[in-house]
């Protein structure tokens, strides 16, 4: 492509900077020796003329040169480039270091200060009361957590307030009484799990909430814990303390493990062809493929099929990253590309299990004027077991 | 010019849905509810700081409060701020607007040396809005009320702001020292600057100064010295949407929905 | 406690500060003159109307048909357009000179401005932003109904013992009077002696024509997919309302709507009054956008759609059946009130 000639100017080399990319990113930025595969996966590739250049990003973080501000906000964490990258560099976390840094020298874009504030004040980066975190649960008495309950529930901030995902945490309250699960939460008093923050490379607060949350979960003697998002289980798994006992799962993972011990079974057919989306912070954050997949191939009349990009080679929903709260332009979504795969496969129902890809993909699919219905695993599972609320 | 100095008046308020009316007494109940900063201050502290940013200087906050309103000062000098005073007291308790600006405008008076005073337009509890115009008066300042950008022009000592209007703007400027008060909304204040967080936290100075350390003379503070009276408080139907459903035909929805908004068709 | 410049004892008649626009009465000021009328016959006093500015004059006798029975009338170059100390200074000499024992003024902009200033100045109280006024009647004193706290809470407010009682009053609260060509009141020119010394703030442009700033607009008529791209209607009922235009994020990246006006958590988080969103399912990031809004509005078929959640007057239809006939109606409201500003 022909590209005007910028008028050179001479190139700094900072070798503060440079130190201060590798501190923020614990020496990740070293092994890269610039082969570009990065570049090449990233999905960006298929919705932009120049499309987000890793490589180049790696590069000037290696060199200590200024990044141009914004490239380095594009990223959605979905991590495809890490598959392939050789050296096995964790370019995602690159990626938020670099916005650490940014926050470090004031010079973030626009709209992220408002996320963390809302975090700060509010304790959910949607900006949304306190006091009202626990009205998911619609009216339902939903126990408070004690140390003798099998699990602690994580519902967190978007299935919270979300009126959509509050279903998925209403469906895992049926599924856990279906399979006698006891179980508690700790209602308006659960605190952020501070996503967010990570994706939006705001690590200092992320530190500070980190650290508090630890303090509670171990005085609430909390051990086996349940997320309904991806997104805090992989800050309680990746992110938190070894050592406060905490045992994170994510509930696909717990409710695999249901199945297994035959504590959840399913004794009427739910007729429907189902695909399933794995979302990033599941699938190539934590390796977690196979469990969603053996939960929903658990339900009788359930037929599953794969879309042409699955598993690790799932396109992310875009959502990531902090991305739900950065505006993404139109013809710019990675949902909208992400929709065809499922219509190939001539599903009813795309399933997938996380907050952010059902509002992305419900977006898209609304956008295409399909009829696929978008369900969360636990929504299939809720309506497989009857009783639960249609999405 | 010499060095640029700025106060920015904060008031911690609590969480607006978090107070009640207990329906006994028809007294608010404040209860547990959470604090924060007002947010029209947040973006008055947001103004000032872009203007310290530009032009060099300092920001000075100043609070009337209770003692727990030290910590958010700290919050605000995390963001950048330089120094705190929280005035504090009990005999200010009770406050209509009157004392109230009286006690703020005696504060930034005893800092001696101020050429701008920043505050929010309006505080989420009280809505009054006429705090800042009250101080104003006491210090004998110009005003401008319900600005949503502002610069600064040095050499003539002037600053300019946009002013909004119903239903337009107006660019006025005002000679230093002066007030001006930021509409909610008018900017995104910027998240704390961890690398001031221990130095907010530990060492920074906040002065907490009582109605003696101002001189005050204590019967112009507090409930003494107000004009109003609260004559009854009662819970507004508003706390949570009322979810109305209209019915019957398109037309008699259009009809019903106008007696709902006629009000709105004048002003 | 402060000493007010004056007291109970001496102080007598309603007095509303009335505001204009070129001459032209605003709106509120007419709805404050129709309750002030009503306050002042209750109290068995006169009602007077100040009209401050330049070239003005023509107003006050549409003051007095709307119920002042006496207008001052204070004249002057450096009262226009309004700045607050000029201004301050005219009234409460006034003021301090006719001792009044009710000062009412608008809720705007200006009118807030000047009466906060003006309180302190008098060391008086005032109630501000009022949406309801009347006359306690076991003590004869002004009582304003107030909101707080996000509006979530109402109290009423009293001044007993310094004058005037003062109070702002929320535009729209309350009916504008009929005017009455016939009625008969005295108009008094004021002499105003200021000079340039007494207006340190200069007004350097004014537009009421104004660009898009959302996030201030006190109305707003939203757009979402559902009115798929036909924003006539819309735009009509805006310009009834005097409300901006907003959109989704699909009537943003469709292009029904600037990008300036989208609503939502990575649009503008807004703060209006009034919000009237049509054709919005109410998507979470959507809602994040209005969730301050005073009153909400909301019209779509689908009667499951989640915008209803988050709705304080649902209507569950078809936007382009019900716009027509409302618009329809506001407009011959509208004609019935004569010119409306």
């Amino acid at each position: 492509m022909a590209r005007k000639t910028a008028p050179a100017e001479p190139i700094t080399l900072d070798d503060s900077l440079w130190e201060r990319v590798m501190e923020a990113t614990h020496g990740a930025v070293a092994p890269c020796f610039q082969c570009g595969v990065c570049t090449a996966t990233c999905p960006w590739g298929q919705l932009q003329d120049e499309p987000v250049n890793v490589r180049q990003l790696m590069h000037r973080a290696q060199l200590g040169i200024e990044q141009e501000n914004g490239a380095m906000w594009w990223c959605t964490t979905c991590r495809a480039c890490e598959e392939l990258c050789p050296r096995d560099v964790p370019i995602a976390d690159v990626m938020v270091s670099l916005r650490d840094l940014a926050w470090k020298d004031h010079a973030v874009p626009e709209g992220v200060s408002s996320v963390m504030w809302a975090m700060y004040w509010d304790g959910n980066p949607w900006r949304r009361p306190p006091s009202q975190r626990a009205g998911w649960s619609k009216g339902t008495e939903i126990p408070r957590f004690s140390p003798d309950c099998d699990v602690f529930f994580y519902v967190g901030c978007t299935p919270s307030y979300d009126s959509r995902s509050q279903k998925v945490a209403r469906a895992l309250t049926h599924i856990f009484g279906e399979a006698g699960v006891t179980f508690g939460t700790l209602g308006d008093g659960e605190p952020c799990c501070g996503d967010a923050a990570y994706g939006l490379g705001q690590h200092d607060y992320l530190k500070q909430i980190i650290e508090t949350n630890s303090r509670l979960f171990a005085e609430e003697g909390v051990s086996t814990l349940v997320t309904t998002s991806p997104h805090c289980y992989d800050m309680f798994a990746n992110h938190y303390p070894k050592d406060i006992g905490l045992k994170p799962l994510h509930y696909t993972q717990y409710l695999a493990a249901l199945v297994e011990e035959g504590k959840l079974k399913f004794e009427k057919p739910f007729e429907a062809r189902l695909t399933f989306h794995d979302p990033c912070y599941l699938g190539r954050a934590n390796d977690v493929y196979d469990e969603p997949r053996a939960v929903l191939s658990a339900i009788p009349g359930v037929t599953l099929v794969e879309m042409e990009h699955s598993r690790a080679d799932a396109l992310c929903c875009g959502g990531g990253g902090g991305r739900m709260w950065i505006d993404t332009k139109a013809g710019e979504r990675f949902a909208d590309l992400r929709v065809p795969d499922a219509i190939g496969t001539g599903a009813e129902i795309l399933v997938t299990a996380c907050p952010h890809c059902i509002a992305c993909l419900e977006d898209s699919l609304k956008q295409a004027g399909s009829h696929i219905r978008v369900m969360d695993v636990a929504e299939v599972v809720s309506a497989a077991l009857g009783a639960g609320e249609t999405p | 010019m010499s060095e640029l100095k700025i106060v920015v008046c904060l008031k911690v308020v609590p969480k607006s849905e978090e107070v009640s009316v207990n329906p006994e007494t028809n007294t608010l109940e404040r209860g547990n509810a959470r604090s924060e900063i007002n947010a029209a201050d947040m973006n008055a502290l947001q103004l000032a700081l872009d203007l310290k940013d530009t032009h060099g200087g300092s920001v000075t906050l100043v609070s009337m409060g209770p003692p727990f309103a030290e910590r958010y000062l700290r919050l605000g000098m995390a963001m950048g701020a330089d120094a705190g005073y929280l005035l504090s007291d009990r005999a200010f308790g009770g406050a209509d607007t009157l004392p109230t600006s009286y006690v703020l405008a005696e504060g930034v008076r005893a800092l001696q040396e101020c050429d701008l005073v920043v505050c929010g337009e309006e505080s989420s509890d009280g809505a009054t809005g006429q705090v800042p115009a009250g101080i104003a008066e006491w210090l004998d300042l110009p005003q401008v009320t319900g600005v949503t950008t502002a610069q600064l022009l040095p050499k003539s000592r002037l600053i300019r702001a946009r002013r909004e209007l119903h239903g337009g703007y107006e660019v006025v400027e005002a000679p230093l020292p002066c007030l001006v008060s930021v509409r909610l909304g008018a900017n995104e204040p910027r998240f704390i600057d961890f690398q001031r967080w221990d130095w907010a936290l530990e060492e920074a100075p906040v002065t907490v100064w009582s109605a003696a350390d101002l001189n005050l003379d204590e019967s112009l503070v507090g409930l003494k010295g107000s004009a109003t009276v609260v004559a009854g408080v009662a819970a507004a139907a508003t706390a949570e949407r009322r979810r109305e459903f209209l019915s019957g035909t398109a037309e008699e929805k259009a009809e019903q929905l106008l007696e709902r908004i006629k009000n709105w068709t004048r002003a | 406690m402060i000493d007010p410049r004056y007291g109970p004892q001496e102080a007598a008649g309603v007095w509303v500060h009335l505001e204009h626009e070129a001459g032209e009465l605003a709106s509120v000021s007419k709805e404050i003159l129709g309750r002030a009328r009503a306050l002042a016959d209750e109290r068995q006093e006169p009602l007077t109307a100040v009209l401050m500015g330049s070239g003005v004059g023509g107003a006050a006798l549409e003051a007095v048909s709307l119920g002042a029975d006496e207008v001052l009338v204070a004249e002057h170059p450096l009262l226009d357009p309004y700045t607050t100390a000029p201004h301050a200074k005219v009234l409460d000499a006034l003021v301090a000179e006719r001792k009044p024992d009710i000062l009412l003024l608008a809720a705007s902009p200006d009118g807030r401005d000047l009466a906060g200033r003006l309180a302190v100045r008098l060391r008086t109280g005032l109630t501000a932003d009022c949406t309801d006024l009347r006359i306690n009647p076991e003590n004869g004193l002004l009582v304003g109904e107030v909101t707080g706290f996000g509006q979530g809470i109402l109290a009423t407010i009293e001044c007993p013992d310094h004058r005037p009682q003062m109070a702002t009053v929320r535009p729209g609260v309350f009916q504008r009077p009929e005017p009455d060509a016939s009625r008969e009141g005295r108009v008094e020119k004021i002499a105003v002696e200021l000079s340039e010394a007494d207006r340190p703030v200069r007004v350097m442009r004014r537009s009421l024509k104004h660009g898009v700033d959302i996030t201030q607009a006190e109305r707003l008529v939203v757009a979402g997919r559902g009115v798929s791209g036909d924003l006539a209607l819309l735009k009509r009922l805006a310009r009834l309302l005097k409300a901006e235009i907003g959109g989704t994020r699909v009537a943003a990246d469709a292009g029904w709507v600037g990008h300036d006006r989208m609503v939502g958590q990575t649009g503008s988080v807004t703060h209006p009054k009034l919000a009237l969103v049509c054709g919005v399912s109410g998507a979470f990031q959507f809602t994040v956008g209005i969730q301050d809004a005073g009153t909400v509005i909301a019209i779509n078929s689908d009667k499951d759609a989640p915008i209803f959640d988050v709705a304080d007057v649902c209507v569950v239809d078809d936007v382009f059946q019900v716009l027509p006939r409302l618009i329809e109606y506001l407009e011959s409201e509208k004609k019935k009130n004569g010119r409306s500003d």
